[in-house]
């Protein structure tokens, strides 16, 4: 079950970036769908009774260590994308006056 | 209205194809990783902190492609904020609207601890939760509260750059070390039948390169966008 409801996260960012009509607003759709990405990968290895991959004393029954691993990953590609995409929204606005898209597909400053 | 209906169709007939692959999981994922990782993590990588020894060792390639993303981002908010640096008087955000007396004080109280709890964190990258990218945030965090205490104190954003670039070229040549200790690239260059305590050389020296190295990338940044309010 759990899974599911995080591909249902995901889904609903990519929904709020086909919907959304303000630049912000699709940044922070992106990060949505980065949320419900490192859910659905920590849901893959957990499970309940398992305990954190730290082998404190040897035979401990712990979780898969590896999604955990390369969800370090998307966290820190996550946080530069979001970095450079609001960059981008400062110098938009600069430029066109708006963070619209609807503005910014006509060209007019 | 009849795009946003066609488009939650989609995505729910997206949905229905993951639920229907979610029925044979077990073709998805299976639980041989979990048990090599258990049984083999600590006498292969000397962590006890398996999610460090799989990224500082098994897949150090990754790590360091990870670090230069970081890299290339910081260098791309550079790239594209620099006009406005130089050209226009830029002056800061915080300094328009004024900080409370309250959030100073506690600052000043602050700045010190979490200074130490990110450099615990990273220098126990391997014994304990944490590591360089989590303990470079934190200790990025602690630094950028200074500019609440004090905003004339200013970062110089290319002299951090260049600094974060030597410090990545020293990343690639200590994981790059193992060549001529073990005979293939990107792993630890302690030997594999070396006491297992000794492993742990390659890993603090390596959690500490990576948390200088976030930190700097993420100080960075922030003064980039301090330096973009008008």
């Amino acid at each position: 079950m759990n899974p599911i409801l995080s591909f249902i996260v995901i889904l609903i960012g990519i929904y709020g970036l086909a919907i959304s009509k303000n630049i912000i607003k699709s940044v922070f759709c992106i990060t949505i769908v980065e949320a419900g990405t490192i859910l659905l990968f920590l849901n893959f290895g957990a499970y309940e009774g398992g305990l954190i991959p730290i082998l404190t004393s040897l035979g401990l029954d712990v979780v898969d260590p590896l999604p955990q691993a390369l969800m370090i990953t998307t966290i820190v590609i996550g946080s530069t994308i979001t970095s450079l995409a609001l960059m981008l929204c400062i110098k938009i606005f600069h430029h066109y006056g708006s963070i619209e898209w609807k503005v910014i597909f006509k060209g007019d400053k | 209205m009849i795009k946003k209906i066609s488009l939650i169709l989609l995505l729910l007939f997206i949905l229905f194809v993951f639920i229907t692959s979610m029925s044979s999981f077990s073709d998805i994922y299976n639980n041989a990783g979990k048990i090599f990782f258990s049984q083999n993590g600590y006498t292969d990588t000397g962590s006890v902190n398996l999610v460090t020894g799989i990224y500082l060792d098994y897949r150090l390639f990754d790590s360091l492609f990870e670090a230069a993303i970081l890299l290339i981002a910081v260098s791309g908010v550079m790239l594209i904020s620099e006009h406005t640096i130089d050209e226009k008087n830029a002056t800061f955000m915080i300094d328009k609207q004024k900080t409370p007396e309250l959030f100073v004080t506690f600052s000043r109280i602050l700045y010190p601890i979490m200074l130490l709890f990110g450099i615990y964190v990273i220098v126990n990258g391997h014994l304990s939760p944490g590591g360089g990218f989590q303990g470079g945030a934190i200790v990025a965090t602690a630094i950028l509260i200074l500019y609440y205490i004090d905003i004339r104190k200013t970062v110089d954003v290319h002299r951090v750059l260049t600094i974060e670039k030597f410090l990545f070229l020293g990343l690639v040549v200590i994981s790059s070390l193992s060549f001529f200790t073990r005979g293939e690239l990107f792993t630890n260059f302690i030997p594999l039948d070396a006491n297992i305590e000794y492993k742990a050389i390659f890993l603090t020296s390596m959690n500490i390169l990576i948390g200088a190295k976030v930190a700097l990338g993420l100080v960075a940044i922030f003064t980039a966008f301090l330096k973009e309010g008008r």
